[in-house]
């Protein structure tokens, strides 16, 4: 089994969330967590919480990077736990880490510790997201890449994130073939410049991906493609949207239950329906999202993830470990070469 | 000139070892109707023991054998005697040597229509412990082994308070009240306390968290009980007190290791997870691991003047004030924090 490295002191409810998340973890799998972060604070919990402490092991350090803390100067506190447990994956004593701590820390860490895969340009911070399914087998969970680790990319580099999206959708989704969607203001293949008219034709001409083309916005909630390919600068845009619209629709619900009594009887008679669209919406069930292209692989919480988020994002670390993602991408790109 | 005379050192005090039988000794379910029906036909060689408790007992014998001292090993369950034939055959088979097993006579309880004692397992067990105090000699030393799955923990506790002359008087009737003994059994369980009280006897008690349960909850209980996931976390502690020799460590951990499939990081983080939670201090565990490094049953260590630095800055930053005193347990924090029980028939009447 595995060693994953998971920052303790990362996210907003650090260590408290992210110590339970493990400890669930230790009673479900034989994966064993590396906890980093300020041993006597991370014990506090564990004492409080029933675990197994066969599959746990910690590793202290005194620091801690905020969430709103730049990228740049976070990453010179080099006894800061999210430092700390990239470089324990990258000495090879976890297999792979999972983090909720601040998102561009964790990419420039990645990008200052690990070691890029041969051929590999950039990496990509992925996203998985809740989307419509359109046909029986297709994952309910959609990746959207790059979100924001390169803000903007050429061609070449688009290609790369649609190889590295499919293997990893091969992998951890079991899709055979996951449909590949380049995002886009249209669906004709010259459309948004340059970049995106050279990319379609270059991923049009890729053998071993299903390309289906241009999606455009609308498309990115429909089961139009299982892997969504852009630039960091529109991902990250698009992400923010749909969590925003997601958090809108929440907020609407809940203060029309709050205006009017036969509001309110309607929606406790649609409670069923609304119960499961926001746990379809809910971040919190889908774990981590994955920053692809290294050697090590990285696994980024949402920063308000609960402790169930953290065990999900330590199980698919875990799963990426086992089913050798890294190596998997290395291949597709070796092949294209 | 006078004659040189070598006198033999005085024999040790003897160790009188207590054992709860499911849950602690065997891995018993009965969860269920359905496994408790299973569990009642099941031969000797049917049950299952948790993994290391035959190779702890074993070292237990062997280390008190190397130093001369007496040793008893009693098991005291709460089951039926009409399974002593499948249990007899079951510590045969593991080669376990014991001195006595008290069953609880649910027969009897059921002949006389006293259904409440069918239930009621604290009395039993006090009583059985007091009485195997009562016959075993006065300086006899005591090590007790239970579990997480009913009130191990508190009832040896008070068990090792009342022997120890700590608890007493109106205060444990009160307590004798509250966790559910028979009020027909408390005035001979005070009278046989009050008899049997001396120094302090009970060195630990280690409770085996079967169901996992948080270990933060123990702490009331002060130092003498000590939670434990697996029998390896357990025969570090008795390696740590003097009990059991390296060598019986080093069987423990390579029957988890070969039974159990304890990996060496396995081990080595169910030793770590001791010391952090103070049962063993960061010297007693880096000197009882170097055995186990070298027999390959822990990964190699690290090595090096730099290591050697950060392992004494994390021994410095785990030591700990102790857990408690050792004196009388606050056991009105303890039944606060008792689940509520049904009244007794007495209790309502009063």
């Amino acid at each position: 089994m595995p060693t994953i490295a998971v920052d303790a002191m990362g996210g907003d409810q650090g260590p408290d969330e992210v110590v339970k998340g493990v400890a669930q973890v230790s009673l479900e799998t034989e994966i064993e967590s590396l906890l980093v972060g300020d041993e006597a604070r991370i014990q506090a919990v564990l004492e409080r919480v029933p675990y197994n402490p066969e599959h746990i092991a910690i590793l202290h350090c005194r620091d801690a990077i905020g969430m709103a803390e730049t990228p740049r100067d976070a990453v010179k506190k080099k006894d800061a736990s999210l430092l700390v447990g990239v470089r324990a994956v990258a000495d090879g004593r976890a297999a792979a880490m999972v983090s909720a701590g601040n998102t561009g820390a964790c990419v420039l860490a990645c990008a200052q510790h690990f070691a890029l895969l041969p051929g590999i340009k950039r990496a990509a911070l992925a996203s998985v997201y809740p989307r419509q399914t359109e046909y029986d087998g297709q994952d309910a969970l959609a990746l959207l890449l790059d979100v924001g680790a390169t803000v903007r990319c050429e061609a070449p580099e688009l290609v790369q994130f649609a190889l590295m999206g499919s293997a990893y959708a091969r992998r951890i989704s079991k899709l055979p073939s996951p449909r590949v969607g380049l995002l886009n203001m249209g669906s004709e293949e010259g459309k948004g410049g340059d970049v995106l008219a050279e990319a379609h034709r270059r991923l049009r001409a890729l053998p071993g991906i299903e390309f289906v083309g241009n999606v455009e916005g609308n498309d990115l909630v429909r089961g139009k493609a299982d892997v969504i390919v852009c630039e960091g600068l529109l991902g990250n845009v698009a992400l923010k949207l749909l969590e925003g619209v997601a958090e809108v629709l929440a907020d609407v619900t809940r203060s029309a239950a709050d205006s009017r009594v036969t509001w309110r009887l309607g929606l406790r008679l649609l409670s069923g329906g609304i119960d499961r669209l926001q746990a379809l919406t809910d971040y919190r069930q889908y774990g981590g999202a994955p920053i692809l292209g290294f050697r090590q692989l990285f696994l980024k919480c949402h920063g308000r993830s609960s402790s169930s988020a953290i065990a999900n994002a330590v199980k698919v670390a875990a799963k990426a470990v086992r089913d050798r993602v890294p190596s998997e991408i290395a291949d597709a790109v070796a092949a294209l070469r | 000139m006078k004659a040189l005379r070598f006198r033999r050192p005085p024999a040790p005090p003897p160790l009188l070892c207590r054992w709860d039988l499911d849950k602690t000794y065997l891995r018993s379910e009965f969860d269920t109707l359905a496994q408790l029906w299973r569990t009642a036909w099941e031969t000797g060689a049917d049950k299952v023991e948790v993994p290391g408790v035959v190779d702890v007992i074993k070292g237990l014998k062997a280390t008190a054998d190397r130093r001369g001292r007496a040793v008893q090993m009693q098991f005291i369950s709460a089951s039926p005697p009409q399974i002593g034939k499948a249990i007899r055959d079951k510590l045969a088979l593991d080669g376990i040597p014991y001195d006595g097993i008290a069953f609880k006579d649910q027969l009897q309880h059921l002949r006389r229509g006293n259904l409440r004692k069918l239930r009621e397992h604290t009395g039993f067990k006090l009583t059985e412990l007091l009485r195997g105090r009562a016959a075993a000699p006065a300086d006899a030393r005591e090590l007790l082994f239970g579990d997480d799955w009913e009130s191990d923990p508190l009832i040896y506790s008070v068990y090792a308070d009342m022997v120890a002359g700590r608890l007493g008087g109106a205060l444990l009737e009160r307590v004798l009240a509250r966790i559910g003994v028979d009020a027909a059994s408390v005035p001979g369980i005070v009278a046989e306390a009050a008899r049997v009280a001396g120094p302090a006897r009970v060195d630990r008690i280690f409770i085996n968290l079967e169901r996992r349960s948080p270990t933060g909850v123990f702490r009331l209980y002060g130092p003498r009980v000590v939670p434990s996931f697996n029998y390896f976390q357990t025969a570090i502690v008795l390696a740590s007190d003097g009990w059991l020799d390296p060598e019986d460590l080093l069987r423990v951990a390579g029957a988890l290791a070969c039974g159990a499939g304890f990996t060496p990081r396995r081990l080595e983080n169910s030793l770590a997870d001791l010391v952090r939670r103070g049962h063993v201090t960061p010297e007693t565990g880096d000197r009882l691991a170097r055995p186990l490094r070298k027999a390959g049953l822990l990964p190699p260590g690290p090595h090096g003047p730099a290591d050697w630095f950060r392992r004494r800055l994390a021994a410095l930053r785990r030591r700990r004030p102790p857990l408690a005193s050792e004196e009388a347990l606050d056991y009105t924090a303890i039944l606060e924090r008792l689940p509520a029980r049904r009244a007794t028939p007495e209790a309502k009447a009063t």
